[in-house]
Formats: C-alpha cells, sequence, structure tokens
C-alpha cells in the first residue's frame, strides 16, 4: 500500500554507483509481457478452430488481449527508460495515491506515519533491494517439495518445506524446527486427511502409521 | 415482506447445533486470518475453499460466511497496536487507532472497531435482504451487452481509475485476462494455449491463482527483506475495550457515516474497502475540525476509528448483495465466494434465488449470526487475538507456504497445480517488486470469462455491429459513468502532478508488510 506525503523522505545509507540498469530494472517486466503478448499471437494464430465456431470465434478475444500487451510492453518500456524509479518493493495494493491523499484529506504533517520495515532496518545496504539468496533458498525449497510430494509423501515432504522456510527465514533452533514442522504437517494430515477424507499421497510411509491413509 | 418469512426459514436451517460449529469456526478462522499480517479473507476462502469440499454446501458457505466478515474484524489489530495495518483494508483506521493506542487506550480503539465492523455489516446486511429483490429484478433487464458492460466498467476502474500508474494497472489487467483463456472455449469447443497439454483443458483454476499470486507471492516477498528489517514495536492493549454512554455517543455518528461510504462502493467494483475506508476517514477528519475537536490527529479520536472500520464491513456486506443478484465480484474475497458458488455448480445472478433459494436464505441469516459470534469473539478478546502477532515471522510464514501447498494439491491432487502455483507464486513477486497491483490480475481472472462470452453472443446477436454494445439506457449510462471517472481521474492526477513539481521519490511512501 502505498501513500506518499504520510511518510518522510528516507535518506540513502549507503551511496550505490549509479548505473544505467538502476532504475530501470523493470524492463524486465517489459520483455515479459512482450514475451506473453508472442505466446498469446503464436497460441492464436495456430489454434485448431472447429467447424461452425460463428463470428465471433475463439480467436477474436485472444487478439485483442494480445494486442493491448504489445501496446502495454511498449508504452511501459518508454516510460521506464524515460523516468526510471528505484521501487521500494513494499507495495501490495498499488492504488492511486492522488485518489488516496484526496479522498482521505491527508496532508503531509498530521498523518501519523505509518510504519514500514525500512524505517527500521537491519542492514546498511539499499533495504528495497531484494535478498536473492532468501528468496531464491524459499523458492528452491518449494520446488524440491513438488518434486518429493508424490516419492516421498505429504508428511516428510510438509515437514521439510516448513522447516526449510522457517530456516531461511531467520529461525536459530533446527532441532526444536522438526519438532514443529513434523507436528505442523501431521495435523494438516490428520484433521483433513483422516478426518475429512481428503487424499494426501502417503509415499514410503505407506501402512507405517494407520492414520496415513 | 416476503423476505422475512424466507429469512426466518434460513434462520432455523443455520441455527442448527452442527452448523452453528461451522459458523464458529469460520469465525474463528476468519478473525486469526485477519490479525496475522499480509494474509485476508480472500485468502482464507480460498485455501478452504479444496479442504470444505467434502463437506455439504451449506455447512460450507455457513461457515465462508463467518470468515468472509471475520477477516475485516481482526485486520485493524496489528495497526492499532504495531502501526503496520495487515491489510490495505485497514490503513485509514491505523492513522486515529495507533494514536489512541499510544494515549493508552488501545482496547478502546479494539474495541470500537469490532463496534464498528459489526455495525456496518449489520446495516449492509439488513439492507442485502431487503433489497435483493429489487436488485434481482434489475438484474433481469440485462442482457449480453449490459453484462459486458458491467464487466468492462470493472475492469477500467480497478486498472485505471484507482490504480497508482495506468499502464501497471492494465498490465496486471491483460495478464489476468490471458490466464482466464487458457482451455477450453466454452462457446466454440476450441483448445485455447494449452501447448497440447490435456491437463490444461480445464482451464487454470482461480484458487492457484488467488493462493499463488497473494499467498506465496507474500512469502517470497517477505524473504526477499526479512533479513533487513528490524522489528517492529508493540503496544500492550490494556484497560476495558468498551465504550462509555459519553464515547458511545460520540461514535455513534461515526459507525453511521461510515456505513453511508461503505455501502454503494459495496456494488461498485474499485478493489474492495481503501476508496470507502479513506472516504470516511477524510469526513471524521473535515468534521472534527469543524467542531474543534483537537483529540484527532494529537491523542486519537473515536470517531475516526469508527467511521472506517463501519464503512469496510458495509462495503463487505453490499458487496455480497451484488455477488448474490448480479453475480458480480466487486472484492477479491467475493471473487472467491463466486469461485465458491462454482465450485458446488452454482451461478450467482438474478437465477440463485430462485433455483438455489435453500441455500442463498441459510447463507443470508448466517451473516447475521456471524457478525453476531464475530463481536462475541472479539469485542471482550481483542487482546487475546492481538497474542497471534507474537507468533514468529519464521512459523507464520512457513506455515502460510505449507498451508497453501496443501490447499492447491487438495483441489484435485494435481502435480500439475502444484507447477502452476510456483510459477503464479513467482509472478506474484516479480509483480510486488515493481509495484504493479495485483488485484486488477484477480478481478481479470474471475471476470474475464464473463466478458469474453457476453462480448462474443452480443456481437454474434447484432452479426457483428459493434453498436448494440451501447443500445440500451443501462449500457449507455454504465459508459457514461465510466467516462466521468475517467475524467476526473486524469484531473485529479495532473493536479497532484502540477502540486508536487519536485516528484516525490518513491521511496516516501507508506506501505503495509
Amino acid at each position: 500500500m502505498t501513500t506518499h506525503l504520510t511518510h518522510p523522505p528516507t535518506e540513502p545509507t549507503e551511496l550505490v554507483p549509479v548505473r544505467w540498469f538502476t532504475g530501470r530494472s523493470e524492463l524486465i517486466v517489459s520483455v515479459l509481457v512482450l514475451g506473453l503478448a508472442v505466446f498469446l499471437t503464436v497460441g492464436t494464430v495456430t489454434m485448431a478452430v472447429p467447424e461452425g465456431s460463428g463470428t465471433p470465434g475463439p480467436q477474436f478475444f485472444p487478439t485483442i488481449v494480445a494486442g493491448m500487451l504489445y501496446l502495454l510492453a511498449i508504452l511501459l518500456a518508454i516510460q521506464v527508460i524515460r523516468a526510471p524509479r528505484t521501487v521500494d518493493g513494499d507495495s501490495n495494493v498499488g492504488l492511486s495515491t492522488d485518489l488516496l491523499t484526496d479522498i482521505g484529506d491527508i496532508d503531509t504533517t498530521s498523518e501519523l506515519r505509518v510504519v514500514r520495515s525500512s524505517t527500521r532496518p537491519t542492514t546498511r545496504r539499499r533495504i528495497s533491494a531484494t535478498d536473492w539468496r532468501t528468496t531464491g533458498y524459499v523458492f528452491g525449497a518449494l520446488v524440491g517439495f513438488v518434486l518429493i510430494l508424490q516419492p516421498v509423501g505429504w508428511l516428510l515432504s510438509a515437514s521439510a518445506l516448513f522447516w526449510a522456510i522457517a530456516r531461511a527465514l531467520g529461525s536459530r533452533r533446527p532441532v526444536f524446527d522438526v519438532g514443529v514442522s513434523v507436528i505442523f504437517s501431521s495435523f494438516i494430515q490428520l484433521a483433513f486427511s483422516a478426518g475429512l477424507g481428503l487424499n494426501l499421497p502417503s509415499g514410503i510411509l505407506t501402512g507405517v502409521l494407520s492414520w496415513i491413509n | 415482506m416476503d423476505q422475512l418469512g424466507l429469512l426466518l426459514e434460513g434462520f432455523s436451517v443455520a441455527l442448527t447445533p452442527m452448523n452453528l460449529l461451522w459458523l464458529l469456526i469460520g469465525a474463528v478462522l476468519g478473525t486469526a486470518v485477519g490479525v496475522l499480517p499480509g494474509l485476508g479473507s480472500a485468502m482464507a476462502v480460498a485455501l478452504l475453499l479444496p479442504v470444505t469440499f467434502s463437506l455439504d454446501p451449506t455447512g460450507a458457505f455457513i461457515m465462508f460466511a463467518s470468515i468472509y466478515f471475520g477477516g475485516l474484524f481482526g485486520d485493524s489489530t496489528s495497526g492499532i497496536l504495531l502501526n503496520t495495518p495487515g491489510n490495505s483494508s485497514a490503513i485509514a483506521t491505523t492513522f486515529e487507532g495507533h494514536r489512541m493506542a499510544k494515549d493508552g487506550r488501545a482496547a478502546k480503539a479494539l474495541g470500537t472497531s469490532a463496534i464498528g465492523a459489526f455495525t456496518g455489516g449489520m446495516i449492509a446486511t439488513t439492507l442485502v435482504v431487503f433489497f435483493s429483490p429489487y436488485l434481482v429484478r434489475l438484474a433481469t433487464l440485462f442482457g449480453p451487452a449490459e453484462y459486458f458492460a458491467l464487466a468492462a466498467f470493472a475492469f477500467v476502474a480497478i486498472s485505471a481509475v484507482v490504480a497508482e500508474s495506468v499502464v501497471r494497472g492494465l498490465i496486471a489487467l491483460a495478464i489476468g485476462l490471458s490466464l482466464a483463456m487458457v482451455g477450453v472455449d466454452g462457446q466454440s469447443g476450441a483448445a485455447r494455449f494449452t501447448l497440447g497439454m490435456p491437463e490444461f483443458l480445464d482451464g487454470i483454476s482461480i484458487i492457484v491463482v488467488t493462493v499463488g499470486l497473494l499467498a506465496l507471492g507474500e512469502v517470497l516477498h517477505v524473504a526477499s527483506r526479512i533479513h533487513r528489517e528490524g522489528p517492529a514495536m508493540q503496544i500492550r492493549a490494556k484497560g476495558s475495550p468498551y465504550l462509555t454512554w459519553s464515547e458511545f455517543k460520540q461514535a455513534f455518528p461515526a459507525f453511521l457515516r461510515g456505513t453511508g461510504f461503505g455501502l454503494p462502493f459495496g456494488a461498485i467494483p474499485v478493489g474492495g474497502s481503501e476508496v470507502p475506508t479513506f472516504l470516511a476517514y477524510g469526513t471524521e477528519k473535515k468534521l472534527a475540525k469543524r467542531r474543534g475537536d483537537t483529540d484527532f490527529g494529537s491523542r486519537g479520536a473515536i470517531q475516526g476509528v469508527a467511521g472506517p472500520e463501519a464503512a469496510g464491513n458495509a462495503t463487505a456486506g453490499s458487496a455480497m448483495g451484488a455477488l448474490l443478484a448480479l453475480g458480480l465480484p466487486t472484492s477479491a474475497t467475493a471473487a472467491m465466494m463466486l469461485a465458491a458458488f462454482q465450485q458446488y455448480g452454482m451461478q450467482p445472478g438474478p437465477l440463485l434465488f430462485e433455483r438455489s433459494a435453500d441455500l442463498v436464505w441459510p447463507l443470508l441469516a448466517s451473516l447475521f449470526l456471524g457478525l453476531i459470534i464475530l463481536l462475541i469473539i472479539n469485542l471482550p478478546f481483542a487482546a487475546v487475538w492481538a497474542k497471534l502477532l507474537l507468533v514468529p515471522k519464521h512459523y507464520l510464514y512457513a506455515g502460510v507456504t505449507v498451508f497453501a501447498v496443501f490447499g492447491v494439491y487438495a483441489i484435485a491432487s494435481s502435480m500439475k497445480d502444484l507447477w502452476l502455483l510456483l510459477g503464479i507464486g513467482a509472478l506474484g513477486f516479480v509483480m510486488r517488486r515493481f509495484a504493479i497491483p495485483l488485484a486488477p490480475v484477480l478481478i481479470a481472472a474471475i471476470l474475464g470469462p464473463l466478458a469474453e462470452t457476453e462480448l462474443r453472443r452480443a456481437l454474434a446477436v447484432s452479426e457483428g455491429d459493434l453498436g448494440i454494445l451501447v443500445g440500451s439506457p443501462i449500457t449507455v449510462g454504465l459508459y457514461a459513468v465510466m467516462a466521468v471517472a475517467i475524467a476526473v481521474s486524469i484531473v485529479q492526477h495532473l493536479r497532484h502532478r502540477r502540486k508536487s513539481a519536485p516528484a516525490p521519490t518513491p521511496a516516501d511512501r507508506v506501505t503495509t508488510p
């Protein structure tokens, strides 16, 4: 959620040498949008349209959306190149600041600052810079989970996922975490699989315990 | 007063011990999810959808009814105590709520917000019950062109009018529309964008999209910055949450004003309760100035909490009305409720009251009961709920992740859904990283099929003549309102651009975690 004006500018804690790409990394989004547009175009052109689909047919709407995407990819690229911005990266709503400022009668002085994390940074690096190590670790844990879910079973793989993410996000008690993880994933297995009859893969623990399938 | 009899019948269904238990479970889950930062009632419904598949529809919907409001009861807690609103719907409450907390009136602020949420929800739900037949009658006047106009209105409102950046809002919208097009086209039977894989013929489940964008996106986002943040300071909720008579007299008009702002916005798809809560806050602030009230903006005024909270839940209440009678989801949570109806093979809209009356009236009745239960578990125990904020973040987000993959796997025990979930989670992370709004993706993914179907139907009837899209007073009216909204928004952006000549750096923004 972003409303500036209610928040004093934070001083940059470290002078980073400004490269052309600084504030322009959003060009990646532009490329991705373009990629999506090309994907839609190829899919639309090669679509097998059944006989008698009528007009407008199944290709009508995708054509409009693909056209929109091409246009937006170009517009975004122009915007980003003309006005680079270092995004704080901590906004999740994207509602118009101007709109909210107007209707909320927000002014620069009297609104209490609504605290965000970057006002109490624990690092001297720019807080908006992504911590790729932690993010990659969490994503890797997720990929690993999906890979082992079927062969290993829910109980162990979900415990491993819980443990890995808790560890990545800063837990310092690995042994204690093993207990928490196993309890958490067993609770889900018990409540929803044994209780409500949802099907969870039992994997290598099949038949070991009576409540695992 | 036909509705009264039907509603009483609904109460008789909802008041069985088993259904009351579902209601209580829903209220507890909803409040808990609301209190926890970064999660909302949309997520709660999305995650519980697959899980409740084995319940009978009545029980499931009774539970959803209390989850639906529960998220809005809990969300102001972290804003008031920590000054970090857990959801965007709680930002307006946070301004005065945290001031009250710092003044030693945290419990009172929490109590006011619970009563506000209750009042707003109660009034809105009552109106929905009595006006739904008229809404249904209105909806029967709607043909393909009118439904397309409604969907187009929703798209423009969410992605262009209320978005920070029009281009980024529209990108989000187009991504959502693309996600919605995957699978077999209902009208012609053509397989679209499936890459030849039969798994994709059913399309991409909206549950996967929601959980991926909101839950996994959030977890990855937290991971990208958790080691760079300091802890927030929590204020302990001391004192009595109950309002004295004189405080109640102060707050009561604010409850009503907030409800007044919230009601109409439930029926307009502008992304939920941010706009009405800010409107309510702004009004209370202006009124306090006129009264010469010095508490507002210093010690914290009770009205500044009462107005926005009532507005938030009033929006949720009338959004439910718009969903049931028109089939139009106006917020992410309403969209999840729509997905819930579709899971049970029902389509909200004018016919719902005829075909599924046995479900609709218990649902409406349980909205009332849910609000009462929520008030009971929130007003005296707000300080207890605040203890949830003490759960260490690493366990909280690990739990959210495990529950997210569980919920998605439970939809159809499909590995494809899990891979998709990871992909959409990564998408959500990238979008948050670059401040691209997520709400348009959800609205587009949900209304996209409706917009496409109705557009093609309209054009097929008119044999390609675009004039049919503006061929009735209703469509002309909708497009006219849309044009006015766009014009106002352009003026607003230009005015602010001129005022803030030295462009504000993107760093000085208020954010929620």
